[in-house]
């Protein structure tokens, strides 16, 4: 990419417009006097007042002018104001539970419009353009995101209404249990099918055939969609479990974890399998000739000079891996394997909306954080290699 | 046709009509899905005929994949573009962020702000399904030979004459495999729509898992496998052309 001396950072500027655009117009959040009933939307004048409003304002002019003048300091500056306007982002929520909510009403809580939701999203990408504006690795990010969610923790007891935290309140061992079995999940499928994706991909080096007919078998199952192959696996599994004794004593049947985690494996296993494959026939044949050259075995060079300059490329396939089976375990929660998704399909039968925000938050953030961690682990190793790209899907 | 059409089509052609018949076949097909699940009251999913569903399906992928193609072949086209140039990362980065949301939790987090029904699984398809294209689009126009649009400027053509003329016939297989990625993937995602209500051929496997009936959920997944064939084997002979 070229990097002109350009007299303003246009995109700087359009985003801290559209976030000043979308925060005045849209409704900051809403009050409603219990759970089902829709609240009443208050705008950011209409909840905080003027003063307050044009307060909440300024670090987004502040941005806007940073844009104009480009440099090192004024980026530095633009990424405090982005921070700043992190944090302070339940604040003003809170503020307006304070002003507007009913004491008589116990029951009343406050859900989060639209206007909060959009700030947030723009501020992410105020983040993404100033990270890569100032080239900041990964660690430097997450290290300003710190004081951000201290800041968030700090404002929690102010919004003890807040929709979502009320379900929440309601079912915290739920929710922790949810959580569990969703990291259990997706933490054993994305294991075993590392483990069985090497093995299958060793077996394919060593037989085309079982190359040709495994690339066939796994492509094959990726086009059944999930919700289908969930629902297959219910009458075998039943079938099997009402059979074989020992299979019912270690708890499986027709619904549950067995059926969920099959599923996942399957899906698990075409990424990893590829990128394996991939990643050990694509060794330069120089360092496998000075390797022998060395007077390593077969099995040597196999352990210690495919397997090390595979890794990354295993690792990409790892991370592409986790982020789908986090996906996917939510729907498991249909054929009752548990997870977060749970809440989600119990809020939209029951069209509480918050329940369903308890299950999808959480789910969003996990897929999130473990893409940004396996992709920066990814890159490390790529680093230490010396290699610049990965296999891509 | 000539011979060598007919052999060319040869693959979509079949997949199609196998579609069609398992479609439209409601009698025949029962007596198979008998076979799968002998103690069912019923076996063919009684709310709504397989080929309405089928249409519903293919309606729901177009408008999401053509919005997807709209908006990510013209991003990524500004963006490559010497006034748009100062947006390349961030888009870039967007679409990959994209695609690391689950349809599932978009799907979910749709349903608020638009409804149940057809719309949220639209949204979460569009989403899921622009960074392929994204992705594509910038590789197959950042990837041309620079002598090429030197060649072309030589020539006396403008800037829309260049895009039009040249960059995008030359990266067209590359954006085409993109927007085929996203096409397929989708197919097979749209059955979640049915979770929020939406009437697709995930209806069928929704009311198979409720009320324990695989010969539900077969027909909704054999439909949807034979769909995904059918507009695959169709890529493929674009791109094959291409």
């Amino acid at each position: 990419m070229s990097r002109r001396e350009a007299p303003l950072n246009r995109v700087v500027l359009a985003l801290s417009l559209a976030a000043l655009a979308c925060w005045l117009w849209l409704p900051l959040g809403s009050i409603a006097p219990n759970r089902i009933v829709l609240g009443t939307a208050y705008s950011l004048p209409e909840a905080l007042g003027w003063p307050l409003t044009v307060a909440s304002c300024l670090p987004l002019l502040g941005l806007a002018v940073m844009a104009w003048r480009p440099r090192r300091p004024a980026y530095y500056a633009a990424l405090a104001l982005t921070l700043l306007l992190l944090m302070a982002l339940p604040l003003w929520l809170a503020l307006m539970a304070q002003r507007h909510l009913d004491p008589a009403l116990p029951q009343a809580r406050v859900g989060i419009g639209a206007a909060g939701w959009l700030m947030l999203f723009w501020l992410s990408l105020l983040l993404v353009e100033l990270r890569t504006r100032l080239a900041l690795a990964g660690w430097q990010l997450g290290l300003g995101l710190v004081p951000v969610l201290g800041a968030w923790w700090l404002t929690a007891p102010g919004l003890a209404s807040l929709a979502l935290w009320q379900e929440l309140a309601g079912r915290g061992e739920a929710f922790a249990e949810a959580l569990l079995q969703h990291l259990l999940l997706v933490g054993g499928a994305v294991g075993t099918s590392l483990v069985l994706g090497a093995a299958i991909a060793l077996a394919m080096r060593q037989n085309p055939g079982v190359e040709r007919l495994g690339f066939a078998l796994l492509n094959f199952l990726q086009t059944i969609p999930s919700l289908a192959l969930f629902g297959l696996l219910l009458a075998p599994l039943a079938w099997l479990s009402a059979r074989v004794d020992w299979l019912a004593a270690l708890g499986v049947s027709g619904i549950g974890w067995a059926p969920a985690f099959l599923a996942l494996l399957g899906y698990s296993l075409l990424p990893m399998v590829r990128n394996t494959f991939v990643a050990l026939s694509e060794v330069d044949p120089g360092v496998l000739e000075a390797a022998r050259g060395m007077g390593m075995g077969r099995g040597q060079v196999l352990r210690r000079v495919r397997l090390p300059l595979a890794l990354p490329v295993v690792l990409e396939g790892v991370r592409i891996t986790t982020v789908q089976a986090i996906g996917l375990t939510a729907v498991a929660a249909l054929i009752g394997a548990g997870g977060l998704g749970t809440f989600i399909f119990q809020g939209l039968g029951q069209a509480a909306m918050d329940l369903v925000l308890l299950g999808a938050l959480p789910i969003l953030a996990m897929a999130l954080v473990a893409d940004a961690l396996l992709g920066a682990l990814a890159r490390r190793l790529n680093r230490h290699t010396g290699r610049t790209t990965g296999a891509t899907p | 046709m000539s011979r060598s059409a007919f052999k060319r089509w040869r693959a979509p052609l079949a997949w199609c009509a196998l579609l069609l018949v398992l479609a439209t076949g409601g009698e025949w097909f029962e007596s198979l899905l008998r076979w799968s699940d002998p103690e069912a009251r019923r076996v063919l999913y009684p709310q709504a005929d397989l080929l309405t569903l089928l249409l519903r399906h293919l309606w729901v992928v177009a408008i999401a994949s053509g919005l997807a193609v709209v908006l990510g072949v013209g991003a990524a086209i500004l963006v490559t573009r010497p006034g748009g140039r100062d947006f390349l990362p961030l888009v870039a980065q967007a679409a990959s962020m994209g695609q690391t949301f689950p349809p599932v939790a978009v799907l979910a987090l749709a349903v608020p702000v638009l409804g149940f029904g057809t719309w949220p699984i639209i949204v979460a398809l569009l989403l899921y399904g622009l960074l392929p294209i994204v992705r594509n689009t910038l590789a197959g126009l950042e990837g041309l030979d620079p002598g090429v649009e030197e060649a072309a400027r030589g020539m006396g053509m403008g800037a829309a004459q260049r895009l039009w003329r040249v960059e995008l016939p030359l990266a067209a297989p590359v954006i085409l495999a993109g927007i085929r990625t996203s096409v397929t993937v989708n197919i097979a995602t749209a059955a979640l729509g049915a979770t929020v209500g939406a009437s697709n051929l995930g209806a069928p496997i929704i009311a198979g898992i409720i009320n324990g009936n695989t010969a539900y959920i077969l027909q909704g997944a054999v439909l949807i496998g034979l769909l995904a064939l059918t507009v695959d084997s169709l890529f493929a002979r674009l791109n094959w052309r291409g």
